[in-house]
C-alpha cells in the first residue's frame, strides 16, 4: 500500500477541519464590522480560537500535503467569497513551509508543531492586503473631503503598509501562544476521551 | 462459480486499543441471493461482521485479525476498498453524516462517478433507480433539508447506484418512523426480488420477520444462535426476551396506533392533578411585524404548525408523544421546554404559571443526540453545571442511581452511548426539573438498554417527575408508557391511558 | 427564464471584479464604470429570482454610495460623520466583491464548482477536501444550532460570565460532533468508491453559452478601461 499518498479519508479530514477553520474566522469577522481596531486584532483573535481545531488537526496529519492543501483550499474559498487574491502566495507559502517544518519533526515532535502552527497562522494576513492596497488612495479620498488627516491617519493606523510586517509577526507570536492553549484543550477533552 | 458469495473463516478481530476482541473466531458463510439478519445486542459484533465484509476492516479501522475473509472471490485482504465498490455497497445508520454531497442528485452519481464511468452511463443509471425507487419528488433537493426516512431512501439509491451484488444496512431504522420503515422494508423486498444478497444488522426485528431468509443472533463477538425465517417469524416475546432482541411480534394494537392508522380518540381528559398547557400557538413562518413582535393565536389557524388550546397531562406518569415525523412531535416538545421563545404557551402547575423563558427551569429537555449536550471534561462536573448550588453530595447521589459513579472523573465522551445517555439524563435531574421531555430517547438501543431507559424514566415519575417522551418504537410504548398522546400536524388527536 | 452561467465565467467575474475593488475610482467616469459592475451581479441575481437579496444589495449599496458622496463633499466634521463615512466607504469599496460573491456562492451548485475545477486540471484531492468543506458549512450550521439549544436548557450560554467558557461550551461539542461525522462520512465515502486510482467522472457537463462570452467580454473590458483610464492618463 502506498503509504506516503494522502487517502481519502485525509482529504475528508482537510475539508472539515479547513471548514471549521473558516467558521473561526468567518465569526471574528463579523465582530470586525464594529471598528477598524478590531480588524487588526484578528492576529490575536484567530491564533488562539482557531488553535483548537488547528490543534486537533495536527494530532491527524500523518503524511505531507495536508498543511499545504488547507492553505490553497483557504485561498480558494477566500477568492470565491470576494476576499480578494492578493494574499494567495502568502496563505500558500505560510502552508507549504508550515508543512515542512512539521515534516521534519514527523509530524509527532510538539516544538515543530509550535513553531509550524506559528507559521500557518501569518495567512491571517492575508485578510489585510486588500485593505492595505486600497488604504493610499482611500485616505487620500478622505482628506480631499474635508476630513483631518489626524483622523484618517488614526483609522489605518493599525493596518497599513508599514504595520503588517508587526502585524505578521503577532501573528507568528500568537500562533505559537495558541498551539500552547489549543494543545491543552486538546489534552483536557480529546485525550481523556480517547479521541486523538 | 459456487453459490456462496460471502465467506468469513474463523475470524478473530480486536480494534486498535480495545480491551477484548470484537469478534471471536466467527464463522458464516452467506449464499448468493440470500436475505440476512444479524442480531444481537449493541457491542455484540453485529457491526464489525458488516465491516469484515465491506472491508472497512482491515482497510479503515485499524487493529489485529486473523483469519480470512472472501467475498465474490475476491480476498479482502489483499483488495483495496475502492475495487469493492461495485461489489458490496453499505447503507449506513446515520442518515446525517453519510452523505458526501448537498444534494439529492450529486449523491446519487456520486458512486458512479468515483469509479469513472462515463456521464451518459451515470446518467441512464441514475434514471434507472430512480425510477425503480419512485424518487421523482426526491430530486433536486437540498440533502439538509430532507427528514430521516427520506436521507434513508436516498442513501439507499446512492448505494443502489453502483450495481452493488451485495449490499450491507448497518441498523439502517434506528431514526426512522413507522411509515419510513415500511419504505426501507419495500427496498429491502426489491432488492431480494432482484437476487441481490441482503445482509441486514437491526435492533428492530419487526419489520423484517417476512423478509429474512436466515437469522443469526450474535453475543459478545461469537454467534450464539441461528434461526430459519419462518422460526423466526414465530418467535414470542419471551423467547426473544431471552436473548436480549427487541420483540419479533408486536401487539397489532401499538403497530397501529404508532403508524398514523388509528381513529382519532377522544381528547378530552382532565387530571384534577395534572399539568395544564394553556395556548401553545406556534408556526417557523414568523408572521411579519414592523416594531412590536405579534404573537400566535388560534385564529392563526392552519398556518400554525402547533396549535393546541388546552392539554392536561397526568402528573407523576410517563406518557408517550407519538406521531409521524415531521406532523409535530419535536416541536411540541420544543414549545413546551422554552426553546421556542416566540411560542405564547402557558404551563399551570399547583397554582403556579410559568411562560416563555420561565418555562426553562419548570422543564428540561433531553436531546435525541447527547453528544450536542456533553460539555465538560468530566461526568462529575457535567452534572455540577446543571446545579444552582453545586452539591457535590447530590451530585454523587443522583450519579449512583444511574450507575454512573465509578465513571466520574471520566470524560463523557469516552463513555459509551448508553451511558452518554444517563450522563445527560442525570444533568436533567440535577437541573431539578419538574417535568422532563426525552426526545426519542430509544433509537438506536438495543433491548436492554430501550429497558433500561424505560426503568429510568418510571423511576423519574414515581419519585414525583412528569415525563413526556417522544419514540418511534411501539415495542417502548407498549413496555414502558403509561399514556400515550398522539400529534399530527400539530394538533393533539388523540390521548389514552394504556394502563 | 433563468439566465444559466458556466462556473468558469463566474469565476472570472470575481476574479476581475475582486481586481477592481482594490483601485479606488476618483473620477466620475471611473465610478460609472464600478457602478455598472456593480449592478451586473445584482442583475444576474434578479435574472435568477433571488429578489430579496437583490433588492437588499441595491438597498445598501446605493445608500452607503449616497452617504459617503454626501458627507464627503460637505467638509463635514465630527467623530460621528467621520465614523459613518469611514463604514460607508468600506462598504462601497468592497461591496461589489460581496455582491459578486454572493451571487456565485448562490448560485453555483456544488456539483458545478467540482466539475469546473476538474475540468480547470485541479487535482482530485483538492477538489474533494473543497467538496467537503462546502458541504461541512451547512453541517456546522445544523450542529451547532444543536449545541445552542442544549447550552439554554442547561443556562450556559453565557458560561457564568467566562469568556473562555463561552467559548469552550460551543466549540468542544462542535469539534466531537465534527470529528464522528468525518469518521463516519469517510467510512461511506471510501465503501462507494472514493480515492481509487482512475480520474472521477462528473455528470455535471459544462459548455459555455453566448451569455458566457459576452460576459467575460465586458468584464475583460471594464478592467481595461479601468486601469487604462486611472493609471494612463
Amino acid at each position: 500500500m502506498d503509504n506516503n499518498k494522502l487517502q481519502a479519508k485525509d482529504f475528508i479530514t482537510i475539508g472539515i477541519f479547513t471548514a471549521l477553520l473558516f467558521v473561526v474566522e468567518f465569526a471574528c469577522g463579523i465582530l470586525g464590522f464594529i471598528h477598524p481596531y478590531i480588524v487588526a486584532s484578528y492576529v490575536i483573535m484567530i491564533p488562539i480560537v482557531g488553535s483548537v481545531p488547528m490543534m486537533l488537526f495536527y494530532t491527524k496529519i500523518e503524511k505531507f500535503g495536508m498543511l499545504s492543501i488547507m492553505s490553497v483550499l483557504l485561498a480558494i474559498i477566500m477568492f470565491v467569497t470576494g476576499m480578494g487574491y492578493l494574499g494567495a502566495p502568502l496563505i500558500i507559502g505560510a502552508g507549504v513551509i508550515a508543512d515542512l517544518i512539521a515534516k521534519s519533526g514527523g509530524y509527532k515532535s510538539f516544538k515543530k508543531t509550535v513553531l509550524s502552527h506559528g507559521v500557518f497562522c501569518l495567512w491571517i494576513c492575508a485578510n489585510y492586503f486588500p485593505v492595505i492596497v486600497t488604504a493610499d488612495s482611500y485616505r487620500k479620498n478622505l482628506v480631499d473631503g474635508g476630513y483631518s488627516t489626524e483622523y484618517c491617519d488614526n483609522l489605518f493606523r493599525a493596518i497599513n503598509s508599514k504595520t503588517i510586517a508587526v502585524l505578521l509577526i503577532l501573528c507568528f507570536v500568537f500562533g505559537v501562544i495558541g498551539a500552547f492553549i489549543g494543545k491543552a484543550v486538546v489534552k483536557k477533552h480529546f485525550e481523556k476521551a480517547g479521541i486523538v | 462459480m459456487t453459490d456462496t458469495i460471502v465467506e468469513i473463516k474463523n475470524v478473530t478481530h480486536k480494534y486498535k486499543g480495545a480491551a477484548c476482541n470484537t469478534l471471536d473466531s466467527v464463522s458464516l458463510s452467506i449464499k448468493r441471493g440470500e436475505t440476512l439478519l444479524l442480531c444481537g445486542a449493541s457491542g455484540s459484533g453485529k457491526t464489525s461482521v458488516i465491516r469484515l465484509i465491506n472491508g472497512l476492516i482491515p482497510h479503515y479501522y485499524q487493529g489485529t485479525m486473523t483469519g480470512e475473509v472472501t467475498v465474490n472471490g475476491l480476498d479482502i485482504s489483499k483488495t483495496q476498498l475502492y475495487e469493492l465498490a461495485g461489489v458490496v455497497g453499505t447503507v449506513f445508520q446515520n442518515p446525517r453524516s453519510q452523505f458526501f454531497s448537498v444534494d439529492t442528485d450529486g449523491e446519487i452519481v456520486f458512486g458512479p462517478e468515483n469509479i469513472g464511468l462515463s456521464p451518459e452511463e451515470i446518467r441512464s443509471r441514475k434514471e434507472e433507480i430512480v425510477s425503480q425507487m419512485n424518487l421523482d419528488k426526491l430530486l433536486d433537493r437540498s440533502l439538509f433539508e430532507l427528514s430521516g426516512g427520506e436521507k434513508q431512501r436516498i442513501a439507499c439509491a446512492s448505494v443502489a447506484a453502483l450495481l452493488p451484488e451485495i449490499i450491507l444496512l448497518d441498523e439502517p431504522s434506528s431514526n426512522l418512523d413507522m411509515d419510513s420503515m415500511k419504505m426501507l422494508h419495500d427496498i429491502v423486498r426489491e432488492w431480494k426480488r432482484q437476487g441481490k444478497t441482503v445482509i441486514v444488522s437491526e435492533h428492530r426485528l419487526w419489520y423484517l420477520k417476512d423478509l429474512a431468509d436466515r437469522v443469526i443472533c450474535m453475543e459478545n463477538g461469537a454467534i450464539v444462535r441461528e434461526w430459519t425465517g419462518s422460526e423466526f417469524a414465530d418467535l414470542s416475546g419471551t423467547e426473544t426476551k431471552n436473548f436480549k432482541l427487541r420483540p419479533v411480534n408486536i401487539n397489532e394494537h401499538y403497530l397501529a396506533l404508532l403508524s398514523d392508522k388509528e381513529k382519532e380518540g377522544s381528547i378530552d381528559h382532565h387530571f384534577s392533578d395534572g399539568i395544564r398547557l394553556k395556548d401553545f400557538y406556534f408556526s417557523y413562518h414568523r408572521k411579519p411585524y414592523i416594531l412590536r413582535k405579534r404573537e400566535f393565536t388560534a385564529a392563526d389557524g392552519d398556518s400554525l404548525s402547533l396549535c393546541i388550546p388546552k392539554l392536561d397531562i397526568p402528573k407523576g406518569k410517563v406518557t408517550a408523544v407519538i406521531g409521524s415525523n415531521g406532523t409535530g412531535k419535536s416541536t411540541f416538545l420544543r414549545c413546551l421546554c422554552g426553546l421556542e421563545n416566540d411560542c405564547t404557551g402557558v404551563i399551570a402547575s399547583d397554582g403556579k404559571e410559568y411562560r416563555k423563558k420561565h418555562r426553562i427551569g419548570f422543564s428540561y429537555m433531553v436531546m435525541q443526540d447527547v453528544n450536542h449536550q456533553l460539555f465538560t471534561d468530566s461526568v462529575e462536573k457535567e452534572v455540577l453545571l446543571s446545579m444552582k448550588d453545586k452539591d457535590v453530595n447530590r451530585c454523587h447521589e443522583i450519579l449512583n442511581t444511574l450507575g454512573l459513579l465509578e465513571f466520574k472523573d471520566k470524560h463523557p465522551m469516552a463513555l459509551s452511548g448508553g451511558q452518554k445517555q444517563r450522563v445527560a439524563i442525570a444533568s436533567a435531574i440535577a437541573a431539578g426539573a419538574e417535568l422532563l421531555l426525552f426526545d426519542e430517547p430509544t433509537s438506536g438501543l438495543d433491548y436492554a438498554h430501550m429497558e433500561k431507559v424505560g426503568e429510568l424514566l418510571h423511576g423519574l415519575a414515581e419519585s414525583g417527575g412528569t415525563v413526556l417522551v417522544s419514540t418511534h418504537d411501539p415495542e417502548f410504548v407498549e413496555e414502558c408508557c403509561d399514556c400515550t398522546l398522539r400529534i399530527k400536524n400539530g394538533r393533539v388527536v388523540s390521548f389514552e391511558e394504556s394502563r | 427564464m433563468a439566465l444559466k452561467l458556466d462556473p468558469r465565467t463566474k469565476l472570472f467575474m470575481i476574479f476581475i471584479v475582486s481586481a477592481v475593488v482594490m483601485m479606488s475610482a476618483t473620477t466620475p467616469l471611473l465610478w460609472a464604470v464600478r457602478i455598472t459592475m456593480t449592478m451586473i451581479p445584482i442583475f444576474l441575481l434578479i435574472a435568477e429570482k433571488h429578489y430579496a437579496a437583490a433588492l437588499r444589495f441595491i438597498v445598501l449599496y446605493s445608500a452607503a454610495l449616497l452617504i459617503s458622496f454626501k458627507f464627503l463633499s460637505e467638509n463635514s466634521k465630527g467623530f460621528l460623520s467621520a465614523f459613518l463615512v469611514g463604514y460607508c466607504s468600506i462598504i462601497v469599496q468592497f461591496m461589489p466583491a460581496v455582491i459578486t460573491a454572493w451571487y456565485v456562492v448562490r448560485t453555483t451548485k456544488i456539483g458545478e464548482f467540482v466539475s469546473a475545477m476538474q475540468k480547470m486540471h485541479v487535482p482530485d484531492g483538492i477538489t474533494i477536501s473543497l467538496a467537503v468543506v462546502m458541504r461541512f458549512f451547512p453541517t456546522i450550521k445544523e450542529e451547532y444550532s444543536s449545541i445552542r439549544d442544549a447550552m439554554k436548557m442547561r443556562g450556559i450560554m453565557f458560561g457564568g460570565g467566562n469568556v473562555t467558557d463561552v467559548v469552550e461550551y460551543r466549540m468542544i461539542p462542535l469539534l466531537f460532533s465534527c470529528v464522528n461525522i468525518g469518521d463516519e462520512l469517510s467510512a461511506a465515502a471510501v465503501t462507494r468508491g472514493l480515492g481509487g486510482k482512475v480520474k472521477r467522472t462528473s455528470v455535471q457537463e459544462l459548455k459555455m453559452g453566448g451569455a458566457d462570452y459576452m460576459l467575460i467580454l465586458m468584464f475583460t473590458a471594464a478592467l481595461v478601461f479601468f486601469v487604462v483610464f486611472k493609471y494612463m492618463k
